[in-house]
């Protein structure tokens, strides 16, 4: 993981504290000048967001003019609302499912895998290894029609539908633990497994009680990105739903923001934000209180070095 | 999305439709193996077909009906109609497959309470186009009871053996509905299907953002070839639609030609219109004119008749506007139910479709879905007087003596279908 | 007592491993396979479903022959979107570029104590769905939406601009806006490795703003350049959803606009599956180059 700031580092600056002087003019008109750049990106990248978190509280059907702050369509609009409208909430509940199946069986594969790969060198494992990171950045629309084909022209034991989109979200996000774990196991290297092993361990044992919880926080990191990466995606679930009980949230967006979309339509974008909110924040404490306990470097830059 | 003389929508189905634009369809395709296409009433099969190796008709065995050429269907053996005077199936969950909200919720309920002594449930499943809906009936993976489809795909159903031919004794009901619906020329002796709703294709728009009388023009269709509309308007997303619409505007009538040399030349039409007026291509023009998002659009009669409940705050439904040729010779089509081969329950479909067709309760489903279905009692004035219909859409009504004039988007040869799905493809990869 | 635990760790880590294998076998190298079946395969000739050749031995080219007449032959109308996809793909991966470059750099050198939060807004937009990102511009960007009423100054200038029917502007920013997340944060990473000192070293030897750029830090975040142009082009070569959301006209139709289409027309899923496997030969070289760059970080790390 990355380093921030070292000490040594620190000092070394420090030392030429004369010659920064010199330059801080400059420096400081860069320093500000940059620093306005990445205010505006900001600004772009998160107020039409927070516009339209804004107007899922609208009174009215408007999605651009302010008619008053209301939870009409949370709660109380008798057919609109997300509470009223069943394929809202069909919709809502799906999603999550989803993106739970999805997390449950992709984070265990994928560690495991990564383990492997650790240790067990060969063509094999490498061709596999590859094959991995290569689902990670083909275009999804091919996993997806690759899916679909074989789900429709194939025997295969599930339909288009729920598993249908498990399997071919596992297959989408498969990358994100291997990857993110690998990248763990370099630096915690083999020399406490060796030790454990040394003290009488098995392979087995080692594994479990030494290296497993090393990787915790890998583990966990792996399973916030791909929890939440599910629950966003559009293109996958698409293609292998079958009917309207197979829906998601961004399916709905995509279908209806186009034509008749009330504030309901915010609403539940809204709160599938809420949720994934909910969980990188638990998430993040979980991570937190661990590594902190495990003394060790925690800040987002080393998780976001990761991806 | 689909070749086909669309059926109408309403509401959201339309974007699903669009938008969905997805087939979990040919989902299945290759069980479709498993149910062999039969030869017409029994007789040999005599063209082979390259692949499967199950036997097939050849395509040009099967007949094409159109008004001109009314179709009786063959019965095939194995596949006779139910008996007479059989009690409905008790705690029957009965499976209807249709687009999305194309037929009122209340209506299904109150055909559960009607039949509550037979214990029926009533499950609603969801197509997004019919190519994706014939599909997933050939995989036969869902026992489906009823379905709503259109006579763009009535040769492939009967002979693919996908529907049931119909016991006239459970459906008195027919008596409501107008008198060619009962031996339509695409059913002759409705002995597959009953008629659900009717409609033209025509022009839509808001009065208030386009001002000038789009029916005035000596050539109304021009308008989608008006450069100072760019950017404001948009056609069907239908193949079939917009190639026939494109061959109206240049003088035709065939909307079903087979002629390479029209269809070529309507595809030039096609792309001249892209470069010149940018037309968006979207089925939700129900949503989008009365929202101001386009100012006019290619739509379905029904369209502009669900359009009234979509007006944003501020403006009335009074600008919505319909124009289709007034002499009736424009696009025009209907939709019917069936009752499907695999479906468990065929005593109970066979009632579902009798209480569809009676006057009240087709009545009901009209005001939800804001298409018109053919029944005796609606007359084009107590439509508008009614308040079925506002007075600004009166051009909306279908008007009986229309189907005799009117050119219905017919089922293609298989080839030929493959043609128009071509120039829809260039059309839609822009120019 | 060791041998016997060699034994047994020869076989664990294959066994750990397997899961995993098997699955991507069973379901990325099989679908790729049905992929190949059914663009080489036939069509029913009545139903016109799909009908796929399992031996590639008895593989026909005919759809392939199509795709391949609609690109490069005489009836080419699928060159124009392929055309303007790359020009999109161009255009936004430039300007991606040029955005994220200096708020990376920022983060990376000048966010100070406050380059946790920062970093946690740039890669808030990953946890916001896209879909949701495209919802906010169409809210904006309906006719009587907020940017109308800013341009207009609330209707006092007479400007009418519809951005949502086919303005290949539009789809653009739609483009760079889903994306730019992706190249931000491998630059930053790339960028966040430069050692502080290494910039002062290179001052102290009298380098200028723009040499310390070229000679020094272009250089050094250029993996993070190339793996950020490659997570964001390759995606882009089958994205459909931001021109449907933001356009829905022909005229800004991209590839992978035409491979929903077909896929949507059941004719023609296997055209759809022969312009797929097309995309995907010509993208293979990018899509290795990346996963050898990811592997070379790796052993770095």
């Amino acid at each position: 993981m990355t380093v921030s700031a070292a000490p040594a580092e620190a000092i070394l600056e420090e030392s030429r504290g004369a010659h920064r002087r010199r330059l801080r003019g400059t420096s400081d008109a860069r320093a500000y000048g940059l620093a306005t750049i990445t205010a505006v990106y900001l600004l772009w990248a998160l107020v039409p967001v927070a516009i339209t978190v804004l107007f899922s509280f609208n009174e009215g059907r408007s999605r651009s003019a302010w008619q008053g702050f209301s939870l009409r369509w949370y709660t109380w609009d008798p057919t609109g609302s997300v509470l009223n409208d069943e394929s809202i909430r069909n919709a809502l509940s799906h999603t999550v499912l989803l993106a739970i199946l999805a997390t449950i069986i992709t984070v265990p594969i994928g560690v495991l895998f990564a383990l492997a790969l650790d240790r067990w060198r060969g063509r094999l494992p490498q061709g596999a290894n590859f094959l991995a990171l290569i689902t990670f950045v083909i275009p999804e629309i091919a996993l997806a029609i690759g899916l679909l084909f074989m789900v429709t022209y194939l025997a295969t034991p599930f339909g288009l539908g729920t598993w249908a989109q498990v399997v071919g979200l596992v297959t989408f996000q498969l990358a994100y633990p291997i990857v993110i774990c690998r990248a763990r196991l370099l630096t915690i290297g083999a020399h406490y497994e060796e030790a454990a092993r040394d003290l009488g361990a098995s392979a087995i044992g080692a594994v479990r009680r030494v290296i497993l919880p090393m990787l915790f926080p890998a583990i966990l990191v792996s399973a916030i990105l791909v929890f939440a990466d599910v629950l966003d995606d559009f293109v996958i679930v698409r293609y292998l739903s079958s009917d309207a009980s197979t829906e998601t949230t961004s399916m709905r967006i995509y279908q209806v923001a186009r034509a008749a979309p009330t504030p309901a339509l915010n609403a539940m974008a809204t709160i599938i934000l809420v949720v994934s909110l909910i969980v990188i924040v638990a998430g993040w404490l979980v991570y937190r209180r661990w590594t902190l306990k495990q003394g060790e470097n925690t800040d987002v830059a080393s998780l976001a070095n990761t991806l | 999305m689909a070749s086909s003389p669309r059926r109408p929508v309403s509401r959201r189905r339309l974007l699903q439709t669009s938008a969905l634009a997805l087939p979990g369809a040919w989902a299945l395709a290759a069980c479709a193996r498993d149910q062999p296409l039969s030869g017409p009433t029994g007789e040999a099969n005599s063209a082979g077909t390259s692949g499967s190796g199950s036997a097939s008709p050849s395509p040009s065995a099967i007949p094409i009906a159109s008004p001109q050429n009314p179709v009786k269907w063959p019965i095939n053996p194995g596949n006779e109609a139910i008996a007479s005077g059989l009690e409905p199936e008790a705690n029957a969950t009965l499976r209807i497959y249709n687009y999305p909200d194309y037929l009122d919720k209340a209506v299904i309920k109150d055909f559960e309470k009607e039949y509550a002594d037979y214990g029926v449930k009533v499950e609603y499943s969801t197509f997004n186009d019919y190519p994706e809906a014939l599909t997933k009936i050939r995989s036969g993976s869902v026992p489906y009871d009823v379905s709503f489809l259109s006579y763009n795909f009535m040769g492939r159903l009967v002979y693919g053996n996908l529907i049931r031919p119909l016991n006239h004794d459970y459906i008195p009901n027919i008596a409501d509905v107008w008198e060619e619906f009962q031996d339509p020329w695409y059913d002759q002796d409705w002995q597959y299907t009953a008629p659900y709703v009717i409609y033209t294709t025509g022009i839509g728009w808001r009065a208030d953002l386009i001002p000038e009388d789009i029916g005035a023009r000596a050539n109304p269709y021009d308008i989608f070839w008006d450069s100072k509309y760019a950017g404001e308007i948009a056609v069907l997303d239908d193949d079939r639609e917009v190639i026939g619409m494109t061959i109206l505007r240049d003088g035709g009538t065939n909307v079903n030609t087979e002629d390479p040399a029209a269809l070529g030349a309507a595809r030039d039409a096609m792309l001249e219109m892209l470069s010149l007026s940018q037309p968006r291509v979207t089925i939700t023009g129900y949503t989008d004119i009365p929202e101001g998002v386009l100012s006019l659009s290619q739509c379905w009669s029904g369209d502009m008749i669900t359009g009234q409940y979509y007006m944003p705050e501020g403006v009335d439904a009074s600008v919505l506007r319909y124009w289709s040729p007034p002499n009736g010779q424009g696009m025009i089509g209907n939709d019917f139910m069936v009752v499907l081969k695999g479906g468990e329950n065929p005593v109970m479909a066979h009632h579902f479709l009798n209480f569809m067709l009676g006057t009240d309760v087709s009545l009901k489903n009209f005001s939800w879905v804001g298409y018109q279905p053919p029944l005796r009692a609606l007359t084009p004035e107590s439509m508008v007087a009614d308040g079925y219909v506002p007075e600004n859409l009166a051009s909306a009504v279908v008007r009986a003596e229309w189907f005799q004039v009117g050119y219905p988007l017919l089922e293609l040869p298989p080839a030929v279908e493959a043609e128009y799905q071509a120039i829809w493809q260039q059309f839609k990869a822009g120019a | 007592m060791r041998s016997v635990a060699d034994r047994s760790t020869r076989f664990l880590w294959p066994v750990l491993g397997l899961p995993a294998m098997v699955w991507i076998a069973i379901f990325f190298l099989i679908p790729l396979y049905v992929v190949f079946c059914v663009a080489f395969g036939t069509v029913d000739p009545i139903f016109r479903s799909p009908v796929p050749i399992w031996n590639p031995l008895e593989w026909q080219f005919t759809q392939v022959q199509v795709v391949w007449d609609r690109l490069v032959g005489p009836d080419n109308f699928y060159l124009p979107a392929v055309l303007r996809t790359l020009m999109y793909v161009a255009i936004a991966v430039v300007a991606c570029l040029i955005i994220a470059f200096p708020v990376a750099y920022f983060t990376a050198r000048y966010a100070g104590k406050y380059k946790g939060l920062v970093l946690a807004l740039l890669v808030a937009p990953f946890f916001i769905s896209y879909m949701m990102r495209m919802l906010a511009w169409i809210n904006l960007l309906q006719p009587d939406g907020l940017v109308n009423s800013i341009i207009t100054m609330g209707g006092a200038v007479p400007l009418d601009i519809n951005w949502l029917s086919g303005n290949p502007y539009t789809v653009v920013m739609g483009l760079i806006y889903g994306y730019v997340p992706y190249m931000l944060l491998p630059l930053f990473a790339a960028l966040d490795r430069i050692s502080p000192s290494l910039i002062e070293a290179a001052r102290d030897l009298g380098a200028s703003g723009f040499d310390l750029f070229r000679r020094v830090i272009l250089p050094m975040s250029l993996p993070g350049i190339v793996a950020g142009t490659l997570l964001i082009s390759l995606p882009m070569m089958g994205d459909y959803f931001t021109s449907d959301m933001l356009s829905k006209s022909p005229n800004t139709a991209m590839i992978g606009n035409l491979i929903n289409l077909s896929i949507a027309t059941p004719g023609q899923s296997g055209q759809a599956g022969a312009l797929l496997i097309l995309v995907l030969l010509v993208l293979l070289i990018p899509m290795i180059l990346y996963t050898r760059s990811n592997a070379r970080a790796e052993v770095r790390s």
